[in-house]
């Protein structure tokens, strides 16, 4: 089947992840992306998987914890308020290395907020959110069919490297909808012999986080870093557009990523020589891509759904060499691209 | 002389129709019956349909995290008891999310009074099954039917020995007032399930599904009686009995506290001097 199907960025997420060979799926209720747990509910029920609705998102992402630890392709989702109560969780299957997914489909901030897009949880995405010295691959889907195909690639990422991994979408991706083109669905995937799931003829495998001899933690932390030193090294993504001979670069990702494409258009028009930089993973960052890339850049905007979160990467990248500017829209706003365009047209003009 | 136009609240943003209007109206009839001025009443809060209910009333409200309203109104209890504290939320927020909170807040017996709105969905997410939600019950996220069964507030409230265990529902404002007025002026911890029609997302416990079931537990019925009271809060189908089911005397956690024998904590002064004889056996 290789159709293009008319489908929302949720469903179109937890059909990637179904393709994956993601059978077991754990959430509980939150706008803006409960059509992920109404999808998975039905097409969970087609190919034999499961589907739970559970009491809360921290029984949610235990059930994960479980799942993950019997050799289980297993996912979680939910935005804001409810991945907030899941990074102990979170921590914990970084702490024991298991393979998982969960989705964050953003909405606006701090507290219960409201249910607008947002990009205001990437602090939390990148910097660890929970206790610990551990990383996620975080990656940042900016269209539908990036959804889906976004999701798959966590899941054999997550196996690669027995960690979580996690999605950061917005309220925009999960609600908007869009043709999408979908892979076969794996066959076979691989045998985990860390796994819990019977210890006759070997050795007992043991899942945990918990090391208290001295120095075995600090060896497993070292043991982890080394992972995520192999992440930083292979799994850096990005996109970039218009990008080689611009003066003006905007950096952006997911829905602001397509937001600003338009704005490149018609600046381009009106003889701005200007490009995007699209991260799509948030971790690793692409830093290198970025240094590489300002070389003949004038200055830098970057735009997000919050107060300036990946700014600091940016400007951890840019360092002074380029001058970096910011807009962003908080607590569920969403800019227009005119209004980027009056923002870049302004300061283009007090520059001259 | 306190009016029910006294605690009128923002402008409300439920669907016309919705049960929650009946028990924010009893509620709101209670506490002008019982002749208590807004600012000596807390409504706490959770999050959902009926977590909503603060913003209609005027008094003191707290609208906090999903499924943690008891251990708010636990918190503000402990340090002002002059307080009539009201946890309001539904059977999502309180049975599903906050279901720890619940057996312990009953073990404690914080002095308080505990409405869940059991419309038994999730309306505030649009449909999906709760913890009350009868095995079968089909939503967009249950297509085939629920398959566990349900929550049984009432039963798990009296084998905890809570000290005040009721039922009404949202269509019979005079009852549900009355039994608002028993629990508040309860000593102890007081459980108000409400069986409450959500005419947007549950079909089968409609008004009328309701209507044709519920009886008022008979005038003989004895509340003291532990093992009556888990019989009738086992009677659930074609007869639903509502009324105060089970009744206990016994101390508040207040009550057992050495440190709020004096008063609230909020009116204690702290006085350093106090310390010096103390710190004068150490030296």
């Amino acid at each position: 089947m290789n159709k293009r199907i008319l489908m929302s960025g949720n469903e179109a997420l937890a059909e990637g992840a179904i393709r994956a060979g993601c059978r077991y799926y754990f959430g509980y209720p939150i706008t803006p992306q409960s059509e992920i747990a109404a999808y998975m509910a039905r097409r969970m029920r087609e190919v034999e998987g499961i589907f739970l609705q559970a009491e809360s998102e921290l029984a949610a992402i235990n059930m994960v914890y479980g799942a993950a630890s019997a050799g289980a392709r297993t996912m979680t989702s939910s935005s804001g308020p409810g991945i907030s109560l899941k990074q102990e969780g979170i921590s914990y299957l970084a702490g024991a290395e298991l393979p998982a997914v969960v989705v964050n489909v953003m909405r606006g901030g701090p507290g219960l907020g409201n249910i607008a897009p947002s990009q205001s949880d990437y602090f939390q995405a990148t910097r660890g959110g929970g206790h610990g010295d551990y990383h996620l691959v975080v990656l940042a889907p900016s269209s539908v069919q990036e959804m889906a195909d976004l999701t798959y690639l966590a899941f054999d990422l997550a196996d690669k490297y027995r960690n979580p991994m996690m999605i950061l979408a917005d309220a925009i991706l999960g609600q908007m909808m869009e043709g999408v083109k979908f892979k076969n669905g794996v066959k076979d995937i691989p045998g985990k012999k860390w796994a819990i799931g019977g210890a006759r003829g070997r050795d007992a495998n043991i899942i945990r986080s918990l090391y208290l001899q001295e120095g075995v933690l600090e060896e497993h932390n070292r043991h982890l870093q080394e992972k995520y030193a192999r992440m930083r090294s292979q799994e850096v993504r990005y996109e970039s557009f218009a990008a080689k001979d611009a003066d003006l670069l905007i950096i952006a990702y997911g829905s602001m990523a397509r937001l600003s494409m338009e704005v490149v258009n018609k600046l381009r028009e009106k003889g701005v020589k200007a490009g995007l930089l699209r991260p799509i993973s948030l971790w690793p960052f692409p830093y290198t891509a970025i240094k590489r890339l300002i070389s003949g850049v004038k200055f830098i905007f970057v735009v997000e759904m919050s107060e300036g979160q990946m700014l600091e990467d940016v400007k951890l990248a840019v360092g002074s060499q380029v001058p970096v500017y910011f807009y962003g829209r908080l607590g569920g706003g969403v800019p227009t691209p005119l209004e980027i365009m009056e923002k870049i047209e302004s300061l283009l003009k007090n520059r001259i | 002389m306190v009016t029910i136009d006294d605690y009128q609240g923002q402008v409300t943003a439920w669907c016309p129709g919705c049960g929650d209007f009946g028990i924010l109206q009893a509620l709101k009839k209670a506490l002008v019956d019982l002749k208590l001025e807004p600012h000596q009443v807390l409504i706490v809060s959770g999050i959902g349909q009926a977590s909503k209910l603060p913003h209609y009333m005027k008094c003191n409200t707290f609208n906090g995290l999903h499924g943690r309203i008891l251990p708010v109104a636990t918190g503000a209890k402990i340090a002002n008891q002059e307080l009539v504290v009201i946890g309001v939320g539904g059977d999502g927020d309180n049975y599903g999310e906050g279901g720890n909170h619940f057996l312990h807040t009953i073990r404690r017996n914080i002095d308080i009074t505990l409405l869940v709105h059991n419309n038994r969905v999730y309306g505030l997410t649009k449909g999906q099954a709760s913890p009350t939600s009868d095995p079968g019950f089909i939503s967009k996220v249950q297509p085939q039917g629920v398959i566990s069964s349900s929550f049984n507030a009432l039963s798990l409230a009296i084998s905890l020995h809570a000290s005040f265990v009721s039922r009404s529902w949202s269509g019979d404002i005079d009852h549900l007032s009355w039994l608002i007025k028993e629990a508040v002026q309860h000593k102890g911890f007081s459980l108000i399930d409400i069986l409450q029609p959500c005419i947007t997302f549950n079909k089968k416990n409609t008004y009328r599904w309701y209507k044709e079931r519920i009886y008022k537990l008979a005038e003989e019925y004895d509340p003291a009686n532990r093992l009556a009271a888990f019989k009738k809060a086992e009677e659930w189908g074609d007869k639903i009995p509502i009324g105060i089911f089970y009744r206990e005397k016994k101390p508040t956690f207040a009550d057992q506290l050495f440190g709020l024998k004096k008063g609230p904590l909020f009116r204690q002064r702290l006085d350093p001097s106090q310390v010096m004889p103390l710190l004068e056996t150490l030296s």
